[in-house]
């Protein structure tokens, strides 16, 4: 990066987080700190989009693509069909009741104590999340770049802990507005500057035709193979539920949606991520599907983290490393002779040489996996600590390698401003329910209510309180490699039980809070259990989680003593 | 055993059982609008995996 790329990064950062900052200063009012002013459909559709898209959605998602091409697409088909329950069932509830957090329904529908418990699972799922959320892009970043760890985790912490402090969630849902629009066109800027250099005279269907016959195209799979992650049926039955707790229970969405000047607002800026979530998905995916065709034609690295790479390469694995390197780019010599031949059979339209030649290539792209393979294995001889994935380092490689000086700096920008968005959305729910569901909720059981300024302040300082600790978080942990995985299995493990409530709430009216609330905290003790004991899919807690705890509220409910079914 | 607390259907502004868009003016309308844009990104990344496979 040079001086100008800088200039554009700290320019577009500074100037959406001043702006944030300017507009939305002297807030007093409690219900306009929480819940946001009288917010327009888009703005809470674009607000949504963004707290869902962290950095790692546009760091990692292109090297998925480029890795295992459009599959993971399918992930995301249950969302739309989430997003309409909750239109219908969770939304008009929440709106109805006029309430600042999820949770504070639980209390309104069942009682106090099942709401506390509510949100302080709430709190300890995402008050982990926020830390990796800064800690994940800030890893791939400064590695990448050379800058300083904790350097960047600080100055990316501080800026958006600020403006999310000063002016809560109408800062949250303003600054997220302008930093989805710098995340679009930035994405839009790459895609149109990949075509530009793909190969003189190579068509967008021929790109196409290359990237299919590595099997990167292949966005849909009907298959029943339980062994395989992504399917249709995964994606719409896994999918529908993971984005039911995400979307419906999870405080940093619910109070993107409640800041609607209306529930026909709330229900458009849902309606809007149900249209958009797909598409934007394939699209970040096609970018990984065509950087790989890119790379077919140019000298990719045998690593993509060459920063690893290098400080092995000149360690006792050196010579082993870079045999491997020279294996590598042979092999890669002989694909693109093929890749050449392939692509020219195709134009003269010459079935039966294209075929040929598309088998010889792929025989030459399997020497080179062998080789990436053999050279993860070595790295990981060499220092079991070195990160052996590479997938996050893709995308930023080929930015920094191939894009011009100032989009540089945009790109790097719209990693930042992904980290920000996703970030001040995670703590501005973090600070609200813990001074709505526990702070006030105390006051007003004891009956010491305080004017809605004194909670604004304690507001801003319990936002504080979990962007400190949050930058504290990033700073210390020092797993590199499976963190994502990490803040996945995290979320599972809380997301059932919390999704169980909210549906014993919504469909089974005549449980009450005694028997939920025990329900819910067995059903968490038979995840941890059974996370402790077993080793399947973590995706299977989010269902384990929901149904055994809508379960025991059920018996519960049938076998208390009478005098305890309330 | 005192009652739950009632969840009825919430009792909808005039402004909210429209969606004040000039096509799709009701909410089941819309819905039926969303599934129909879904299955069509389906039927598309399904041709679009065979055809380049």
């Amino acid at each position: 990066m040079n001086a100008v790329d800088y200039l554009v990064m700290f320019g577009v950062l500074v100037a959406i987080a001043a702006y944030g900052m300017w507009r939305t200063r002297g807030q007093h009012d409690l219900k306009t700190y929480v819940k946001g002013g009288e917010t327009h459909w888009l703005t809470i559709g674009l607000s949504v989009m963004a707290t869902q898209a962290s950095a790692v959605t546009f760091l990692s998602t292109p090297g998925q693509g480029y890795e295992s091409g459009l599959g993971f697409v399918q992930n995301y088909f249950g969302a739309p069909l989430a997003l309409i329950v909750i239109s219908i069932v969770f939304l008009p509830i929440f709106r109805r009741l006029n309430v600042y957090t999820a949770y504070e329904y639980l209390g309104q529908r069942f009682d106090a104590k099942t709401r506390l418990l509510g949100a302080a699972l709430f709190l300890i799922q995402r008050g982990i999340g926020a830390g990796i959320t800064i800690y994940a892009p800030a890893i791939v970043l400064s590695t990448v770049m050379g800058w300083r760890l904790d350097l960047t985790i600080l100055c990316s912490g501080v800026l958006v802990v600020a403006y999310t402090v000063t002016g809560g969630t109408p800062a949250v849902n303003l600054t997220q507005k302008y930093q989805i629009g710098v995340i679009f066109a930035g994405m839009v800027a790459a895609f149109f500057m990949l075509l530009a250099k793909l190969p003189a005279g190579l068509t967008l269907h021929e790109a196409l035709t290359v990237a299919g016959g590595f099997h990167k195209l292949d966005a849909v799979d009907y298959s029943f193979d339980p062994a395989k992650r992504y399917t249709i049926w995964t994606g719409v039955f896994g999918g529908m539920f993971l984005a039911l707790s995400y979307f419906g229970t999870d405080q940093s969405q619910v109070q993107r949606y409640l800041a609607g000047s209306s529930l026909r607002e709330s229900r458009l800026g849902l309606m809007f991520n149900a249209l958009f979530k797909i598409p934007m998905q394939f699209f970040i995916l096609l970018l990984g599907a065509l950087v790989f065709v890119f790379y077919q034609f140019e000298q990719p690295p045998v690593f993509f983290n060459q920063t690893a790479w290098h400080q092995q390469a000149a360690g006792a694995q050196g010579a082993k490393l870079r045999a491997l390197e020279t294996d590598f780019n042979a092999a890669h010599v002989e694909k693109q002779q093929h890749l050449h031949e392939w692509v020219a059979a195709e134009r003269a339209g010459d079935d039966r040489a294209a075929n040929t030649a598309q088998a010889a290539a792929l025989a030459a792209h399997q020497r080179t996996e062998a080789a990436r393979a053999a050279t993860k294995a070595a790295l990981r001889e060499a220092d079991p600590k070195t990160p052996t994935t590479d997938a996050d380092y893709v995308f930023i490689t080929f930015i920094v390698d191939h894009l011009p000086h100032g989009l540089i700096g945009l790109l790097v920008a719209v990693f930042f401003a992904a980290t920000f968005s996703s970030k001040s959305g995670e703590l501005n729910a973090l600070g609200s329910t813990t001074v709505v569901d526990f702070y006030r909720h105390v006051h007003q059981l004891r009956g010491t209510s305080r004017p809605d300024a004194h909670y604004v302040a304690a507001g801003k300082w319990a936002t504080a309180f979990w962007g400190v600790a949050a930058i504290i978080f990033a700073m210390s942990v020092t797993l590199a490699e499976n963190l994502i995985q990490f803040a996945n299995i995290v979320a599972s493990i809380f997301y059932g039980v919390v999704l169980g409530l909210f549906l014993v709430a919504f469909f089974l009216k005549w449980v009450r809070g005694t028997a939920v609330f025990w329900g819910a905290l067995a059903a968490q003790l038979l995840v941890f259990v059974l996370y402790a004991t077993l080793s399947i899919s973590y995706l299977w807690y989010n269902v384990i989680g929901c149904v055994a705890c809508m379960l025991f509220a059920v018996a519960l409910q049938l076998f208390l003593p009478k005098a305890q079914r309330i | 055993m005192p009652p739950a607390p009632e969840i009825t259907p919430p009792a909808s502004a005039p402004d909210d059982r429209r969606t004040g868009l000039p096509a799709l003016r009701t909410w089941r309308a819309m819905y039926w609008f969303v599934l129909g844009v879904f299955a069509l990104w389906v039927t598309l990344l399904t041709w679009l995996t065979r055809h380049f496979a």
